[in-house]
């Protein structure tokens, strides 16, 4: 094949994924060029591409007029605990779940996996009738809690595949030194999966950082979430387009810095670990 | 698992106590008290809820009985299940098949490429990482009426259109759903192309077969299992997309994008029906465990036969 790739097909190739490429990254690069440049002119036609003078405007005016450092810590600790918690409950059960259970094994993962599939917004509502009853309304914890539900399958799943890696020669030879499970999951396990574990971890916490439908339904104002501060900019006078631009750079550079960190894991992890990346 | 066999065969010998052999809950029981209990209560709540008739700020032992009526009818108001359903349809199958042509395209496009494939990828990741609610935001600009969209399309001598109208906003949704999700499929079928045998390829090459003949022939058979894969892990994500829908357009102009997820909200938040939204709710659930199912199904073959 390599030998008959003439140089204008290579050419004509090339050209055509950066055309795609392009598609794909222009909208973003519009994004965050926008949330430079004077409030006024991100919305004006034809829309500027490069001829601005770029400005920190947008920024002031968001964490002047908005709380949005409150906003941003709020995203973070919800999305921090969040995955804690999965994390440590998840890592145990999928490691329990690889070594000691061998008949039923299949059938355990799926029932973790149906309540991950469970869609978020025909459960918000029922999630806040208990909230209200148990009096977590307004609260981080109902967040966390409802992060944790969905996302301790979801890591569970994940790891599973990490765990099959460990030579189980390795785990064998600590317990015949008498070693007991949880320090071999500890001491052996753990720092042998640590690479994919850590990507896991990121790619739990980038999914509750974005998180809107029950980051709306489930906070009030103080305890509002990142994503869900787009309703700000939604005014009477209409939408404050650089403000708002500048608020979802902010939400998602940082994101987008980390992902592309973990990029080698992002296949299997969004596959489930179905496919190996 | 050897180690474990001969574990639990050495502790039925000696006198071990009973958890011994039932090690595993020690591990497990903590993430399945969580998970289960957790979503059980709120699931038991949407069935119960789902056989009143139950208003908005009443509580439930004020409402009447209905037995399976809201499931029967499944319409209140303007908000009926099988508008939705369809618009869900229509979202989710338009936006898969482009997703599917384009990231296969790109895909066996990037395979052909010699360098820089690592910064394509990386830029293909950046759109799945964007928080959908901004996507959302951003995109109601572009699809604006001086927007970036009509902009572009003015560069092609393509007069103005209105993105945001009833008949195309559904269009506009799926173009959102694209720009979004298809790198998604671009990077696992890259992924899943070099993985593929190279024996085969190049033993019809050798019988005079041409690149596309390849493909068409050895590549995409071997393929067809990722295919599915991706797909129906795509379509569970659309039945359950809301806040891309919303961030747009809250189902609107009218219901023109009232897709399943869109209709549950308006039915418990501005129809202030309970009953009825926790039955949408409900059947929304079985559809997504449905498709789970086959999903899962699918998943247990293609294990059995790698």
């Amino acid at each position: 094949m390599r030998y008959e790739l003439i140089n204008w097909k290579a050419i004509f190739i090339f050209l055509l994924i950066i055309t795609f490429a392009l598609f794909f990254f222009f909208p973003f690069y519009f994004m965050v060029s926008s949330s430079f440049k004077q409030p006024l002119d991100s919305s004006i036609y034809p829309p500027l591409i490069v001829d601005f003078k770029p400005t920190l405007k947008n920024y002031f005016t968001i964490f002047k007029k908005y709380p949005m450092v409150t906003y941003f810590f709020n995203s973070f600790i919800v999305a921090f605990f969040a995955t804690l918690i999965s994390m440590v409950l998840a890592i145990p059960a999928s490691y329990g779940m690889e070594r000691l259970i061998s008949k039923n094994r299949e059938r355990v993962a799926y029932m973790f996996l149906t309540m991950q599939l469970i869609p978020p917004i025909s459960m918000v509502f029922a999630l806040f009738w208990f909230a209200s009853w148990l009096g977590l309304l307004g609260t981080y914890w109902l967040l966390v809690i409802g992060y944790t539900l969905w996302n301790v399958p979801y890591a569970i799943w994940l790891t599973r595949g990490f765990f099959n890696t460990v030579p189980i020669e390795l785990e064998e030879a600590a317990f015949v030194d008498g070693a007991t499970r949880l320090w071999v999951l500890r001491k052996i396990v753990i720092p042998l999966t640590k690479p994919g574990i850590i990507a896991a971890t990121i790619f739990i916490f980038i999914g509750a950082w974005n998180e809107f439908t029950l980051a709306f339904f489930l906070t009030d104002t103080s305890t509002r979430t990142y994503p869900t501060t787009l309703g700000l900019f939604v005014t009477h006078q209409g939408i404050l387009w650089g403000p708002m631009f500048a608020t979802a750079t902010l939400g998602v550079i940082p994101i987008v810095f980390i992902a592309l960190l973990i990029r080698k894991h992002f296949v299997s992890a969004l596959t489930l670990g179905a496919v190996k990346g | 698992m050897n180690k474990t066999k001969v574990y639990s065969e050495n502790s039925k010998r000696g006198f071990a106590p009973f958890f011994e052999n039932k090690e595993y809950l020690f591990y497990i029981g903590p993430a399945f008290i969580v998970t289960f209990i957790l979503m059980f209560l709120p699931l038991c709540q949407i069935i119960i809820g789902s056989l009143h008739k139950w208003e908005f700020g009443k509580p439930l032992f004020e409402s009447s009985f209905v037995g399976l009526k809201n499931y029967l009818e499944l319409n209140y108001g303007y908000v009926s299940f099988g508008k939705s359903l369809k618009l869900t349809a229509i979202y989710g199958f338009g936006s898969l098949i482009i997703e599917l042509c384009l990231g296969l395209l790109v895909a066996v496009l990037l395979t052909n490429l010699r360098r820089a494939r690592g910064l394509f990828s990386a830029i293909f990741i950046i759109p799945i990482v964007i928080m959908p609610a901004m996507v959302g935001l951003t995109w109601k600009m572009y699809l604006s009426y001086d927007g970036l969209v009509n902009w572009v399309l003015s560069l092609f001598f393509i007069p103005k259109v209105n993105w945001m109208g009833s008949d195309l906003a559904l269009v506009s949704l799926i173009l959102v759903d694209v720009w979004q999700w298809t790198p998604f499929f671009i990077l696992i079928l890259f992924a899943g192309l070099q993985t593929l045998p190279k024996d085969p390829v190049d033993a019809i090459r050798v019988d005079g077969a041409n690149a596309f003949q390849a493909f068409y022939y050895i590549k995409l058979p071997l393929l067809t299992p990722l295919i599915i894969i991706v797909c129906i892990l795509r379509i569970m994500e659309i039945i359950r997309n809301f806040d891309i829908v919303f961030a747009i357009y809250q189902g609107g102009p009218g219901s023109a994008t009232e897709t399943l997820p869109i209709a549950v909200w308006r039915m418990f938040m501005s129809q202030r029906q309970v009953g009825m939204g926790s039955a949408f709710s409900f059947i929304l659930i079985i559809l997504s465990f449905f498709i789970a199912l086959v999903f899962i199904n699918f998943l247990k073959k293609t294990r059995v036969t790698h």
